[in-house]
């Protein structure tokens, strides 16, 4: 299993208190939404403090592998699966945690920014402590607001309006707010599920810039469809395909520049070159 | 280059102005026809209050204009003799819509939340199904249910309530008072009646809360009462409130249940008073004295139905205004 290594040895580490990033392993995962089958027996390893990328066309399953990462596919009403999902070797389907203290280790950004409307910038990103009835004292949350939204790469463009609404703030920025409220929780790992489809050019290079910064303190599972980005970000990489009519499955995973220079299956190179998808 | 200055090159002419474009749309019969029954049912509507409205007035005119402002001042109902008002029943009528809105909207809001967020999607429809049925009993049948079957497990209730919350001065009751009849009692019997309106709107608007959001608390180890309280209640504010209103609407209209509820009193000390025996709305008054009321009192009967169908109008339209204002009520309609 992974080693928690690269990040004990890392010295550039600004945070030394940040709970060590976890692995993640999906053996034999199978999904469906009633009776279709989306997802065909899934067996990936996410290694501790690393970027994994899952690619692949829409529809072969990726973003519902990533839901079934942090228990979030359960909230789809007739969502079904079979397998097991392991967080440092804890099955998170068999009652080893508890759901919230689950979802709180393993945190989530979403496709479209969901900040809190109603609540401003600094609430949005101690909304988890709310939410998880941590108690925390005023100067503590105010050092947390700030070193999140340091490391999520927003402090500079919002440090003079914390106090402003949360859905008053930029498509990139309210994304950036998600992710200073999803590490805000201290979570080893990080669900990203195409995190930048909604942005600019911009926004997106500002967002894979942040992913950079917090790679080595926090395990991330990201989807997207941009080629580039899953090259420029990911360490790992694993590429997912759906036949006609047919669940979705991994043709093939691993490290990512041998996966899109020298991959074993001749799809992967076609997806990879952009010659379909 | 040459610049050409509009105003010289117009010189003693008139500027012209640009003709706008009327796009012509080109209506066929059917088009037409349904436009004409549409708009005719539209306006039926309208016209109809209105017309009520000015029958109201019109047939109060000659007690409106005997009693003067203090119809809005005399607590005492004696229009033949002469002192006859408003401001006991108006009072009655209020407290009763309040005690029935302190009970129906923590109910209808817990109600709604637990079909929205809480209930399995195998009971939610069901519960959907009675929550609406409440609303198809006819309103006698609350009134006869209330005052043989309620009331007598309420009044142990009431005395409770005013030995123990005695402090607070209008729970307080007299010595020797009874808890019969009370605006108490009617108000918990109007607060069942005015239930399924609210649960209804609520469900509707916190089910529209959104998803995204919903997912967002969740990922962060929300409970489902974190989202409730992060999520859908800051979100279904102003339904709730506009909910509420239209509750308010309903309960200050009801009329039957109460009139076998309560016992009569034009006495505002007594009504002030809403746990002991006695109490008053608009509503009943008018249903008690009519058959019996002279043309004259018949007249002061309609001042104070005009009275009630102001008010009720404009609870309902500030419960609109608020709810269409609100984030939540924007997509509702009530």
């Amino acid at each position: 299993m992974t080693t928690i290594e690269h990040e004990v040895l890392d010295l550039n580490n600004p945070a030394p208190e940040l709970p060590p990033s976890s692995s993640l392993t999906a053996r034999g995962v199978s999904a469906w939404f009633g009776d279709h089958k989306v997802l065909e027996r899934v067996n990936l390893d996410m290694p501790a403090g690393e970027v994994t990328a899952l690619i692949g066309p829409s529809g072969c399953g990726k973003s519902t592998f990533l839901r079934i990462l942090n228990r979030m596919h359960e909230l789809v009403p007739s969502a079904t699966l079979s397998g097991t999902i392991a967080l440092d070797g804890d099955d998170i389907y068999r009652g080893d945690i508890p759901v919230t203290e689950m979802r709180r280790r393993i945190g989530m950004v979403f496709q479209k920014p969901n900040p809190f409307p109603a609540m401003t910038v600094s609430e949005n990103v101690i909304a988890g402590l709310k939410l998880s009835g941590v108690k925390a004292t005023k100067s503590d949350r105010r050092d947390l607001v700030e070193s999140c939204l340091q490391r999520a790469g927003l402090w500079n463009e919002v440090k003079n309006r914390l106090g402003a609404a949360g859905g008053a703030l930029s498509g990139g920025q309210q994304q950036r707010l998600c992710i200073a409220r999803a590490l805000a929780v201290k979570p080893s790992v990080l669900l990203m599920d195409e995190p930048c489809s909604a942005l600019d050019p911009t926004s997106t290079r500002r967002i894979e810039e942040t992913i950079a910064e917090i790679a080595h303190e926090v395990t991330i599972v990201i989807v997207t469809h941009n080629m580039q980005q899953a090259h420029r970000v990911s360490n790992t990489a694993a590429f997912f395909l759906a036949g006609e009519g047919e669940p979705g499955h991994i043709v093939e995973s691993g490290d990512t520049e041998t996966l899109f220079t020298n991959p074993a299956d001749p799809r992967t190179l076609d997806y990879v070159n952009g010659r379909f998808g | 280059m040459q610049v050409i200055d509009p105003s010289i090159a117009l010189e003693g002419t008139t500027p012209i102005e640009e003709e706008r474009v009327r796009p012509v749309t080109r209506r066929t019969g059917a088009d037409r026809a349904f436009r004409l029954t549409t708009f005719g049912a539209g306006t039926l509507t309208l016209v109809l209050m209105g017309v009520i409205g000015l029958f109201l007035l019109v047939r109060s005119w000659s007690a409106i204009s005997a009693a003067g402002l203090s119809f809005f001042t005399t607590s005492a109902w004696q229009p033949d003799g002469g002192a006859f008002g408003i401001a006991a029943v108006l009072l009655g009528t209020f407290l009763i819509a309040f005690v029935a809105l302190g009970f129906a909207v923590p109910l209808a809001a817990g109600g709604a939340l637990f079909i929205t967020d809480y209930a399995p999607s195998k009971i939610k429809t069901p519960l959907v199904w009675l929550v609406d049925l409440l609303a198809a009993v006819p309103s006698l049948i609350y009134g006869l249910w209330g005052r043989a079957y309620l009331q007598p497990k309420i009044i142990p209730i009431s005395e409770w309530i005013s030995t123990h919350l005695g402090f607070i001065p209008f729970l307080k009751a007299k010595p020797g008072a009874g808890f019969a009849a009370s605006t108490f009692i009617a108000g918990v019997v109007v607060a069942l009646m005015v239930l399924p309106i609210c649960t209804a709107v609520m469900r509707e608007v916190f089910s529209q809360a959104p998803a995204g959001e919903k997912e967002g608390a969740l990922a962060l180890g929300g409970t489902r009462w974190g989202v409730v309280r992060d999520v859908v209640l800051p979100f279904g504010r102003g339904g709730m409130v506009g909910a509420s209103m239209l509750g308010l609407g309903r309960a200050l209209g009801e009329t039957i249940a109460v009139t076998l509820i309560i016992s009569p009193t034009f006495d505002i000390t007594r009504l002030t008073h809403p746990l002991e025996t006695g109490g008053n709305s608009i509503a009943s008054l008018i249903a008690l004295r009519f058959s019996e009321s002279s043309s004259f009192g018949i007249s002061a009967l309609m001042a104070a139905g005009l009275a009630l169908f102001v008010i009720t109008l404009l609870v309902n339209a500030v419960a609109s205004l608020v709810v269409s204002r609100s984030r939540s009520g924007a997509s509702t309609e009530i």
